[in-house]
């Protein structure tokens, strides 16, 4: 059975890209546009894996984060981080990679397949 | 470009930076302004901690440098202040951004660098974004201050940097420069 990947990300083309590169590798994909929308959609979709931009309007990723239990998530980040900083938000529970953008689709899509075991 | 000329000459300079020159840019201005004198640096695309990595790395003097830091909270829970860095809670909290902003230039810093105007884009739409520069803008000319915004050559927030370009004494295109 396909895995389903959520992508939240405010970036129309950083959602739509991914989502076709996804698709075309078999995944099943759903978009959210920020992380309110992502909680909001989780009520109804449990994906295997949440591609989730850190740097988005609304309620801040932290909190987002702490609201999310059982799901795997991969941060997409444009901020930069010290590597201090990133192992610490590696050493959250459910956090599992942080991708610097901008980010290689081929490379993307290797992680996420080792990630969610393809 | 020589940075600490620009800001003889000007109180208030916006710096187009291309991209693919970004990190390196940043740093060669900071080296300049920090050598001998205070400055403010408000980040809104990177934490405080990777800035002072990045600097450390590049021998740029840190004993001088104060941050304003609007990403680390959106990502993870901080003191309200560290050692050398004042958080805020994150790059669309305008009024909290331009109230520490004015705590600083109240403390007469010699130099305050805005980084960036671009990342301020993906919070707030054009008009409160502009309301809230052409305010500061006029607060650090009433001020001993003299100040930096960057922002990226970009076409997508051409039309801000256009409007930010009237408010400002002169605009450096880097991407421009031989």
């Amino acid at each position: 059975m396909s895995k389903t990947i959520m992508v939240v990300d405010d970036e129309p083309d950083i959602r739509s890209t991914v989502k076709t590169v996804l698709e075309k590798n078999g995944f099943n994909v759903v978009t959210a546009m920020s992380g309110d929308d992502c909680l909001k959609q989780l009520g109804s979709t449990k994906p295997d894996l949440i591609l989730m931009d850190v740097m988005m309007p609304g309620t801040p990723v932290r909190d987002i984060v702490k609201k999310i239990s059982g799901t795997k998530i991969a941060f997409l980040s444009v901020v930069r981080t010290s590597e201090a900083e990133k192992e610490q938000l590696l050493g959250q529970s459910n956090v599992v990679d942080y991708i610097q953008k901008p980010f290689d689709i081929n490379n993307l899509l290797n992680k996420i397949k080792k990630i969610v075991g393809e | 470009m020589d940075i600490t000329k620009e800001l003889v000459d000007s109180h208030t300079v916006l710096v187009l930076m291309p991209s693919a020159e970004y990190n390196q840019d940043i740093v060669k201005v900071i080296k300049q302004l920090a050598e001998k004198k205070a400055v403010c640096y408000v980040t809104l695309n990177k934490t405080a901690e990777s800035l002072k990595e990045i600097f450390s790395k590049n021998k740029v003097n840190m004993q001088n440098i104060v941050f304003i830091d609007a990403i680390t909270k959106t990502i993870k829970q901080t003191p309200d202040t560290a050692d050398s860095v004042y958080y805020v809670s994150s790059p669309q909290a305008l009024t909290e951004i331009s109230i520490t902003i004015n705590k600083f230039i109240k403390h007469e810093f010699d130099y305050l660098i805005f980084d960036s105007l671009t990342n301020l884009m993906v919070y707030s739409k054009k008009a409160p974004v502009a309301k809230f520069l052409s305010s500061l803008i006029n607060k650090i000319k009433e001020s001993t201050t003299k100040a930096a915004f960057y922002a990226l050559s970009m076409e997508e927030h051409k039309a801000l940097v256009e409007e930010c370009s009237m408010f400002v004494d002169k605009v450096i295109d880097l991407g421009k420069e031989e």
